[in-house]
């Protein structure tokens, strides 16, 4: 096993995403940067994950071109249940099947609220996004939500303008009080910076993981507000060549997700 | 039983009228634009759209001054990139200011399913401690309630059945009673076409009711709830129906581009919807080279069988 010395940002987030995933898990995945991740990790270390999307697909393989959203028809034709919302977001979703979901975001703040409503004021936005979809039911219900985004300082604001997908509120037991259920919520936060994760009491973020290439310091200056840093805060193993091999030439050969930006997500006012 | 085939121009005149609460169908896939193009074509105004995962239609709806309200989950050009029109709409108030009603996927499903089945509500545990659950639109009070089980104290959503004037979706083939089959990724499609009052259904291929019998597990809706039938190959381009053609990446590409500013939003439509008469035009501006790009590989199944024995068994009857 060589590790790589050639690999992007994106590439050493996919990567991260992919390692937290165990095989024989049940997941349901967002749109974007989740797609590829998890259809990454099922080609390497778990090819028995199933994952689930929104519109009402169960996949237990990888189709022979990439998925550019979660409604692409080449997941429906190779799936193991082909039918709708309420199989998905309603028999498996809010039953509590899945043992992560993972979601892209525009937006994340201080204790895992994801913001793709707008920017600005809500009933006059300055800059309006798609919405939630399915990604409110996400974090509302399962068990361990996992976001993922490019890294950029104006992404991490203190508070999100607008909570289009619940994480943990207020922090502490806000979630619950809000009748969220208990054992639900946000488990990592993973961008092209590091690993994020939230504390057992306050419920906020704090620097669990950065990359090779980074620094602490680095990574602070990506959040507005003071981020906590773990106290065995750790460095991420680089990606290996043969991560990165399978990744560029066997899950995205055409470069839709690592060259030609068609999964960029919005950030910028 | 009468035939209910009729022309798309037809149908939308005599059954969308202005101020209806129209559903619009299909979850991606099935998307009606044949029937939305019509809709700016005849100037439909005061409209209430739902729709509960969409593209671009609701944003051509918008831009063209079609609706004042809007009932959604999610409305973006899947490129990914910004629906110019909703964005306009909702930063400036272009054309006309609207109002826009938002839940979840699962929670507006529900509401769907709650209006299909004429259920009073159907209770949730999603939407809580969003700022959707906390910012009403027009449904003010009646858009969610948060109360406490009479089973056991939790608290939980109540999201109240949702019912439309009239419903409108794509499907892959329909008799000419209206009995509609449709299959592929489903969403919200089949509880939101269910629970309106008229229902336009556009085929990609009218079959003989046989057909419809040979296979009757696909059928949607029966024909019974359905008002008009309209034969409308291709009606869901540049959104695909499965089996039938895959997403044009390129035209909403080409749309992401055209319609950025005001100008090119209104030379959109004057060439593509104003422009053209009908679907068959819009298609032959289109190409038969770029449909041909879009005609899938066949991913066929086993026939699935409904057999049955003819007769009970002798000693059982006698």
């Amino acid at each position: 096993m060589k590790y790589s010395t050639d690999y992007s940002p994106i590439e050493m987030m996919i990567i991260a995403g992919a390692r937290e995933i165990e095989n024989g898990q049940i997941l349901i995945v967002g749109t974007q940067w989740p797609i590829i991740t998890t259809l990454f990790a099922k080609k390497t270390h778990a090819p028995d994950i199933t994952i689930c999307y929104e519109g009402g697909v169960v996949l237990e393989s990888i189709p022979d071109r990439i998925p550019l959203f979660t409604g692409d028809p080449c997941i429906a034709s190779n799936s193991v249940l082909l039918n709708d919302s309420l199989d998905t977001l309603g028999m498996i979703l809010h039953a509590g099947y899945p043992d992560i979901a993972f979601l892209p975001g525009a937006n994340v703040d201080r204790y895992g609220n994801i913001n793709t409503t707008c920017f600005g004021d809500y009933s006059r936005p300055k800059f309006r996004l798609g919405g939630s979809g399915g990604a409110c039911d996400f974090g509302s219900l399962a068990k361990r939500v996992i976001t993922m985004l490019e890294h950029e300082r104006q992404r991490f604001p203190e508070r999100v303008d607008f909570i289009t997908t619940p994480g943990y509120l207020d922090g502490s037991d806000s979630r619950e009080k809000a009748g969220l259920r208990p054992g639900t919520g946000p488990g990592a936060v993973i961008t092209t910076l590091g690993i994020f994760r939230f504390r057992k009491d306050t419920r906020e973020m704090y620097v669990d993981t950065y990359y090779p290439e980074g620094s602490i310091e680095e990574v602070k200056k990506g959040f507005q507000w003071d981020i906590k840093v773990s106290e065995d805060v750790k460095v991420a193993d680089p990606p290996t060549e043969e991560e990165i091999r399978i990744l560029r030439d066997e899950i995205d050969p055409f470069g839709m997700y690592l060259k030609n930006n068609k999964a960029k997500t919005i950030s910028t006012l | 039983m009468k035939s209910k085939i009729m022309t798309m121009d037809k149908a939308i005149k005599e059954f969308v009228r202005d101020g209806d609460v129209v559903y619009l169908g299909g979850f991606i896939q099935h998307e009606p634009y044949a029937a939305i193009h019509e809709i700016i074509r005849q100037r439909k105004k005061g409209l209430t759209v739902s729709s509960c995962a969409g593209m671009i239609a609701l944003d051509q709806l918008i831009g063209a001054g079609c609706l004042d309200r809007v009932i959604t989950t999610y409305t973006w050009n899947p490129l990914p990139k910004p629906a110019h029109a909703l964005r306009r709409c909702m930063e400036k108030g272009i054309p006309h200011e609207i109002q826009m009603e938002e839940y979840s996927i699962l929670s507006l499903t529900l509401s769907y399913f709650a209006g299909a089945l004429d259920l009073p509500f159907v209770a949730t545990k999603t939407l809580m401690g969003s700022d959707l659950a906390k910012n009403p639109s027009f449904l003010g009070e009646n858009k969610l309630k948060i109360i406490e089980s009479p089973f056991n104290g939790e608290k939980v959503c109540l999201v109240p059945p949702l019912k439309h004037d009239i419903g409108i979706m794509q499907v892959q083939r329909a008799d000419n009673f209206g009995n509609a089959q449709a299959w592929g990724v489903m969403g919200d499609s089949k509880y939101g076409i269910n629970s309106c009052s008229r229902v336009i259904i556009c085929a990609e291929e009218i079959v003989d009711t046989e057909v419809i019998k040979r296979d009757p597990g696909r059928t949607i809706i029966p024909g019974f709830k359905v008002s008009a039938v309209v034969e409308e190959p291709w009606g869901s381009h540049p959104s695909y129906v499965t089996g039938c053609y895959d997403m044009d990446w390129r035209y909403f590409s080409f749309y992401d581009k055209a319609t950025e500013t005001l100008d090119g939003f209104e030379n959109y439509l004057k060439e593509w919807v104003y422009g053209v008469k009908d679907r068959s035009e819009y298609i032959k501006k289109i190409g038969k080279k770029n449909l041909d790009a879009l005609k899938p590989k066949p991913w066929s199944g086993n026939p699935v069988d409904y057999g049955y024995c003819a007769q009970y068994q002798e000693d059982y009857v006698s």
